[in-house]
């Protein structure tokens, strides 16, 4: 495997920053080298200078693409945490309804936009759009779920809904498994009527925010991690701009918004933490 | 964990003393099947990480059916089939419905081991790899509740730092009651739940 040189973690940290704002400091040569050593073979680069005049000049962002696909941490499971879907179950969905409903509009059926903003390949989106459906069932209420994610490959992942025996054991029990999807080859695959739900998108949350209006929902959840503070505290800036007023923000458990948004004030119900604006 | 639990599944008697020899050389705790019933009955009763099983047996159980068993059993037990020359066709069809690999007659034991050691390996890696997952889901847990217990205490700090501000700057009020109030206020309620 072709090594990377000290200058070289440099000068490919700072592109891979540019392109898709995580940050990586210079004692992640392993890290690198593993996730780009099959790509630079593919590539037929004999260096990791070579791989980053390649990917920089490369007017069609084919490699660009690539090159985020591999840098991008895709772990993710269903109901990770647990809590947050208790949260949404228990008491934000149900809250939300009453509300929307309470203030003259035509009770309970205004649309709910939700937003998974670093939804990987899908199953976070896909665990809320579950909760939804045994919460409510067919009832009347809209929903509009939007899952975006950095990762080209993810978010095509996400839209096509299907995932191997080991995706789908974290996090799953039996009879969700059995209730909401089908056997596919060795695969699983989710229900039509939840994948028709959710839509996905590819998105970069270094860039503004154009055309996604506001959402009442809005999960953010270990992907501020990779980003540098002043950088989460621009996003978590962009993203208190397009949250409703009632609206409600959930972030990692084990992340944190002081410091880094005071626009956002931490709620707790049953042992997990939301925010809401101020 | 090296120690696999093996399944040799064939009707021929020298095929499985000669397997279960070879496997138990090999380190591994060897069962065996005379045909497709009593494997299915083996199955059942026990977890095997790995089924070698003949695709073709008398006894109307064929070695389709033992991976189908197999698989619904426990979703980590590998299955190898063993084939005649002429059957490959049916072992690829078999490897779609999750066999991990087939094996044509007469047996190369060399390859046999090479399969297995593969299978070892994965199994080490699937068990490292959920060892690492625990380990970061209580790390998590436990970091989480601290985090949260800070963030929701920072808070009501910042909250009750704005609320004494206020106090203190009651233009209207005598500086000793502000004070007074302003104490009161640091005191008031305690800080956790």
């Amino acid at each position: 495997m072709i090594k990377i040189k000290p200058d070289e973690i440099k000068v490919l940290s700072n592109y891979i920053y540019s392109i898709s704002g995580i940050s990586i400091d210079a004692s992640k040569a392993y890290l690198l080298e593993t996730r780009f050593g099959k790509l630079l073979e593919e590539e037929g680069c004999k260096s990791y200078n070579e791989f980053y005049h390649k990917a920089k000049s490369g007017t069609d962002k084919v490699l660009e693409t690539k090159i985020i696909n591999a840098i991008t941490t895709n772990e993710t499971l269903f109901f990770r945490d647990n809590g947050p879907f208790d949260l949404l179950k228990f008491k934000i969905l149900p809250d939300l309804i009453d509300i929307r409903g309470g203030n003259g509009k035509r009770p309970g059926f205004s649309n709910l936009k939700i937003w998974s903003s670093a939804c990987s390949t899908g199953q976070e989106i896909y665990s809320v759009a579950i909760v939804i459906k045994e919460l409510l069932g067919n009832s009347n209420q809209k929903f509009t779920l939007l899952g975006t994610d950095l990762s080209n490959a993810a978010v095509t992942q996400a839209s096509a809904g299907i995932y191997n025996k080991f995706e789908i054991e974290r996090g799953l029990p039996r009879e969700k498994l059995q209730r909401y999807f089908v056997p596919a080859g060795g695969n699983w695959k989710i229900k039509d009527e939840i994948r028709a739900m959710a839509s996905f998108r590819r998105m970069n949350l270094m860039q503004p925010f154009v055309g996604l209006g506001k959402f009442d929902i809005i999960l953010c959840r270990n992907v501020a991690i990779y980003f540098t503070l002043s950088d989460r505290k621009k996003l978590f800036n962009k993203i208190a701009d397009i949250l409703e007023p009632d609206g409600y923000l959930i972030i990692g458990s084990t992340e944190s918004l002081t410091g880094v948004c005071p626009r956002f004030i931490p709620k707790r119900h049953l042992r997990s933490i939301y925010y809401q604006l101020n | 964990m090296t120690n696999l639990r093996i399944l040799v599944v064939d009707d021929d008697p020298v095929t499985r003393t000669l397997l279960t020899k070879r496997l138990i050389r090999d380190e591994c705790t060897v069962d065996t099947a005379e045909d497709g019933v009593v494997a299915i009955e083996k199955i059942a009763s026990q977890y095997y990480d790995v089924v070698l099983t003949d695709l073709i047996m008398p006894g109307g159980v064929d070695g389709i059916r033992v991976l189908e068993e197999a698989k619904r059993a426990n979703i980590k037990t590998e299955v190898i089939l063993i084939t005649a020359h002429a059957s490959v066709d049916n072992a690829i069809e078999a490897m779609k419905k999750g066999a991990v690999d087939y094996l044509q007659k007469p047996i190369n034991f060399d390859e046999l081991f090479l399969r297995i050691d593969k299978i070892r390996n994965l199994k080490m890696l699937i068990k490292n790899a959920s060892d690492l997952r625990e380990a970061m889901d209580i790390t998590e847990k436990t970091s989480a509740e601290t985090i949260q217990e800070l963030e929701m205490m920072v808070s009501e700090l910042k909250g009750r730092l704005t609320a004494i501000r206020a106090t203190l700057e009651q233009s209207d009020v005598d500086p000793e009651t502000r004070l007074r109030l302003a104490l009161q206020g640091l005191d008031a309620d305690s800080l956790t739940d």
